[in-house]
């Protein structure tokens, strides 16, 4: 049974993962469908997967029920383990990438609830940073917002790193939405939103297209989506909108990647909405 | 759009099972559906589950060679529309427009000629939109852009039907052609056909060859081909004022009322029928509705015949009742039966949002609209993210030219002229463009350099650089880290350029080092490579005293790695045996070594050599 499947950055490799503890990477240029690769090296039913940008190289994220998320790498022509995390102690249930600007961050939202930030510092190192109980019962889903420079509208002299404000948003069995704010290197509970009468199964911080609100979808076990709305850049008032009640537990909300379109996924349908 | 009072349509995926929820995830251009474990309560699962992923793709179109064409050329006719000057006066403006139109329809006409020459089964659907779209646009033409008054408007719309019933002209050879064409089956179809579109010149020559077949009723023949001479045609460029038409207009077709009550043509059937016709009589009209074919040809040949001086706000009323009469009162209008008559009441917007739903592919509404939206015809219709129709169109037509590996570029083009999200959007599709080889790379570059799209530039010169460097090319990956303007990695790329001169005694690309210019100050490692580079130049040229200079310089400067002080300090021991090195330099030498050695352990080596040399002094 596939859990996730998702597309590289321009659409010519697919990287799939299962309940039968695998993740494999097809590639699909021109219709194609050849099995490039597959990854054997988690213990349970692989829940997730998520490509790094390319700059980075190939890389793709999982994540498993074996409590281990798994970073591997493409060298040479062939797929390797580029490292291990076992620092959760339940089912990882999430991953997610850091816009590219951060460098090579990864989120990891577990059923022990807490969230991991792994960050690669370089040589094969990485960096972790564990919240812990940001959701009681558990995390079920991770997403970052968009890299934001505060006051972007005056150029950054070349050369300097921008002062980037790092933020993400969870979702849990707590019934929460919760927005994390990293704050002279320390993450911290920066809103929690709360509208769901249960459990939370994803979300989504929409791409930005230059304006200066923010947008979230969440959806839950309840059958609700929700839509959240920030127009201040402080980020600091957030309206919901019910986009709409369905008869049925909503699994996945995900964004195009213009931000105009919200694809949900739950009940009997796939539906699309046009915002 | 905010309102969505119509059911979108259901894409069905096939072989998922029943019950089981969809998964799926979003492509650059395509969603992937597959089937997953969850299901919806109180079902068991059937059958095994399908282990296969979908791929959900919105636009087939693009990747039709045929009409790879059509979006070629619309795409240069749109970008010339832009470039239209805001200042000129509104009556130049109005003919570039309707000009502008008219080379649209041709690009389509074009397309579906093509298209019939093909002649296969699955295009038959592709040619039949097309027309569909021709038509549509042309009548926007007529009534929108062209704004024709009454009495052109009438004319307009004879074009109109004319252009858009092709049969006619077909049915007609094919009499002509025959033996005895006023004795071919089809001869008063064609010439009835000629009538309805008010083609009185060639219905006459027809008439022609069925007189001189019956002498007898020549009489006849005679009266109906004065009739048919003497009706009057609204002359725009004439001096014939549109009052002064309608009451020519009226004797004429009392003069016909009269032969009609005279039963002058009672003895000729055919011929009474053609008068009916030329009175306007409705249900004589609507016995030819085999002939007419559509409603909308039954509306001009009825306002042909009853109303020629018809306003343009006239319209709408009798465009109701034409689509009500001539359809069954079963039949269900179809979407091409809606759209047409909004155009006849003259609601654009409605126009738009019905094509946009009725088509799959957003190239229509999106060129249409922008062209209604320079003729100042749109209202500002505020839509969410505050864009407006215009632009949002635009921007979804754009969008999805992104996914094709070459129409991409055309699309930068529509994004330019989005002045809200145009920017934006294009920084974030521009970065999904697969850059597959080095040319595809510096082209989607020069676009984002052109536009001072720097975040773009920086990660598409990283993306190549790394990719440089996994395959070892470390020249290229040098190049691309500096148009990137990247310190780190210059810097890690600098290292292995002395990692494998360290291994191999050689230096790799010595033109791109040779020739960097100011660019090698992007970071020190580069700085020390570079200088370090024209040491051993210096030396093979022989020119020692310099080069004693540049290394004494490296050395103090503290840009060596660590790493590399050993490789210096050996590089330095022959120059210290040439005697060419001036005096100073030489105790320079020693100096510096001293001073900046004394504190590595390689100092006891430095020394023995040093005082080796110093012995010979």
């Amino acid at each position: 049974m596939v859990h996730d499947a998702q597309m590289d950055y321009y659409g010519t490799r697919l990287a799939t993962c299962s309940s039968d503890r695998t993740v494999k990477i097809f590639d699909v240029k021109n219709g194609g469908q050849i099995l490039v690769a597959d990854l054997r090296g988690h213990e349970g039913p692989v829940w997730q997967v998520a490509w790094a940008h390319p700059m980075f190289g190939n890389i793709l994220a999982s994540c498993s029920y074996d409590r281990k998320v798994i970073i591997w790498k493409e060298e040479n022509g062939a797929w390797d383990k580029m490292y291990e995390y076992c620092g959760h102690e339940s089912s990882v249930n999430s991953v997610c990438w850091g816009p590219y600007d951060f460098g090579l961050i990864l989120a990891c939202g577990s059923s022990d609830g807490a969230i991991s930030l792994l960050t690669f510092t370089g040589d094969q190192q990485w960096d972790v940073k564990k919240i812990s109980n940001a959701h009681t019962i558990g995390c079920n889903a991770v997403s970052w917002a968009p890299a934001v420079v505060p006051g972007s509208l005056i150029d950054q002299p070349s050369g300097q790193k921008p002062n980037y404000i790092k933020r993400f948003v969870s979702g849990g069995c707590d019934n929460l939405v919760k927005l994390w704010k990293e704050e002279d290197g320390q993450w911290k509970e920066d809103q929690k939103l709360e509208a769901h009468s249960d459990w939370v199964r994803d979300v989504g911080w929409a791409p930005s297209i230059g304006l200066p609100t923010s947008t979230i979808a969440s959806c839950s076990q309840d059958g609700r989506v929700f839509i959240w709305t920030c127009d201040d850049p402080a980020g600091n008032t957030w309206t919901a909108k019910l986009l709409h009640k369905f008869s049925d537990v909503v699994w996945h909300v995900s964004w195009s990647i213009t931000g105009n379109i919200l694809a949900v996924s739950g009940g009997d349908n796939k539906v699309a909405y046009t915002l | 759009m905010e309102e969505l009072d119509v059911e979108p349509a259901i894409t069905n995926i096939p072989a998922a099972s029943d019950g089981k929820h969809l998964g799926f995830a979003w492509g650059p251009g395509d969603i992937l559906a597959y089937e997953t474990l969850y299901m919806a309560p109180g079902m068991c699962a059937k059958g095994s589950g399908c282990s296969f992923i979908h791929e959900v793709r919105k636009d087939e179109d693009i990747y039709s060679p045929i009409l790879r064409k059509l979006f070629n050329e619309s795409h240069h006719i749109f970008v010339g529309l832009q470039t239209i000057r805001e200042d000129l006066p509104s009556k130049n403006k109005k003919t570039q427009f309707v000009s502008i139109s008219k080379n649209y329809r041709s690009v389509i006409r074009a397309c579906m000629e093509e298209l019939q020459q093909v002649a296969a089964s699955v295009l038959v659907l592709q040619v039949s939109i097309l027309l569909a779209i021709e038509l549509i646009w042309n009548l926007c033409e007529v009534l929108f852009i062209d704004a024709a008054p009454a009495g052109p408007l009438l004319l307009h719309l004879l074009d109109w039907v004319r252009l858009h019933k092709g049969d006619v002209d077909e049915k007609a050879r094919e009499v002509l052609q025959s033996e005895s064409p006023a004795e071919h089956h089809d001869y008063w179809d064609v010439v009835v056909s000629y009538v309805l579109q008010g083609r009185f010149e060639e219905a006459r020559q027809m008439l022609v060859k069925q007189a001189t077949l019956q002498p007898a009723a020549r009489n006849m023949y005679k009266l109906m081909d004065t009739l048919l001479s003497k009706m009057p045609f609204y002359n725009p460029g004439g001096t014939q004022t549109l009052t002064e038409f309608d009451v020519k207009w009226r004797h004429w077709h009392e003069e016909v009322d009269r032969c009609l009550q005279d039963n002058s043509f009672a003895s000729n059937q055919h011929l009474e029928i053609i008068c009916k016709i030329l009175v306007g009589d409705e249900d004589t009209l609507l016995e030819h509705k085999e002939l007419l074919s559509t409603w909308y040809h039954f509306l001009v040949t009825r306002l042909l015949f009853c109303h020629p001086t018809v306003k343009p706000t006239e319209l709408h009323y009798y465009a109701q009742s034409c689509m009500t009469m001539f359809l069954d009162l079963r039949s269900v209008p179809e979407p091409l039966d809606s759209i047409l008559l909004a155009a006849f009441e003259f609601d654009i917007h409605q126009v738009i949002k019905d094509c946009s739903i009725a088509l799959n592919n957003w190239w229509f509404v999106a060129h249409l609209t922008d062209l209604l939206d320079h003729c100042k015809l749109l209202q500002s219709h505020n839509l969410h993210f505050g864009s407006n129709l215009r632009e949002f169109l635009l921007l979804e037509y754009a969008s999805g030219l992104f996914t094709h590996h070459s129409l991409w570029q055309l699309a930068v083009d529509y994004f330019d002229n989005c002045p809200e999200f145009g920017h934006v959007y294009l920084e974030l599709q521009i970065e999904r463009v697969p850059l597959d080889t080095e040319r595809k790379a510096l082209k989607v570059l020069r676009i984002c350099e052109q536009r001072q799209m720097s975040e773009q530039v920086r990660s598409i010169c990283k993306i190549m650089a790394m990719r440089a460097l996994r395959n070892n090319r470390l020249g290229s990956a040098l190049s691309w880290s500096i148009r990137a303007k990247d310190a780190a990695f210059a810097t890690l790329i600098s290292e292995r350029f002395l990692q494998d001169y360290c291994a191999r005694g050689t230096f790799s690309d010595l033109d791109l080092i040779d020739n960097l210019g100011p660019a090698m100050l992007l970071s020190d490692r580069l700085t020390f490579l570079v200088k370090y580079r024209e040491f051993h130049k210096l030396y093979e040229e022989n020119r020692f005293s310099e080069a004693a200079k540049l290394l004494l310089s490296l050395i103090t400067a503290k840009i060596a790695p660590r790493s590399f002080w050993m490789t210096l300090l050996t590089d330095a021991l022959p120059l210290l045996e040439q005697k060419e090195v001036s005096h100073s330099a030489h105790c320079a030498l020693h100096c510096g070594f001293g001073h900046d050695l004394c504190f590595s352990g390689r100092v006891q080596l430095g020394e023995a050599e040093l005082k080796d040399n110093s012995g010979t002094k």
